[in-house]
């Protein structure tokens, strides 16, 4: 899954601690989420959406190989 | 949120407060006095009630003490932490059975017997080894835009 965070995250001007502490998760797991290392729960993502104010799919979406 | 078992943060500590005591009073009852007569020393002789309990004393502290040690909650416990949690403790699972059968195949008698009384605690010392190093892991691999 190829996710566009870390640019919706610069474009917003928001460090990485601001969108943890604002969605109620570790710092860690935004870092692993922008590098591709974890896959959000729907919960989460959906989460992050509303942060930003745009459907999850303008941030995350399938490769060919999900 | 809904129960994740979890001990509170602060258990971590305590944890270790009781751990490593335990430990070194199971390492002594295990192995002390041979190693003291090795080194040409008397052994030692525990009173009464320490020569009939330390080794429960010991193994009850050192499981109590990891357990706290391993599922106390992290200061942000999340879903990724929850994750690398439950894949460490599958790690730790199938290092300690491969750990076993290894013992299983190699060692017999009293040698044996000594390989399964640490087997009873390898479980959480791998998956506690397991799982700080996931986490160590995910903080150095750390990216902060500013």
């Amino acid at each position: 899954m190829k996710n566009r965070l870390k640019v919706a995250r610069a474009e917003k001007d928001m460090s990485q601690a601001q969108l943890a502490e604002h969605i109620g998760v570790s710092r860690q797991t935004i870092n692993s989420i922008e590098t591709g290392r974890y896959i959000p729960s729907t919960v989460l993502a959906l989460k992050l959406a509303r942060t930003f104010g745009k459907p999850v799919e303008e941030f995350f979406s399938l490769e060919e190989t999900d | 949120m809904k129960n994740d078992w979890l001990f509170p943060h602060r258990c971590r500590q305590i944890g270790w407060f009781v751990f490593i005591p335990s430990a070194l009073l199971g390492l002594f009852t295990l192995h002390g006095n041979s190693l003291l007569k090795n080194l040409g020393f008397q052994p030692v002789t525990l009173g009464d009630f320490m020569g009939s309990f330390a080794d429960e004393i010991a193994a009850l502290g050192a499981i109590l003490g990891l357990l706290f040690i391993a599922f106390a909650r992290e200061k942000s416990e999340d879903e990724m932490i929850r994750q690398l949690r439950l894949e460490s403790l599958q790690w730790s699972v199938y290092i300690n059975y491969f750990l076993l059968a290894l013992a299983i195949i190699f060692m017999y008698d009293d040698a044996f017997f000594t390989v399964m009384i640490y087997n009873m605690f390898t479980v959480l010392l791998v998956f506690i080894i397991r799982f700080r190093w996931s986490l160590k892991r995910v903080d150095h691999t750390e990216e902060v835009i500013a």
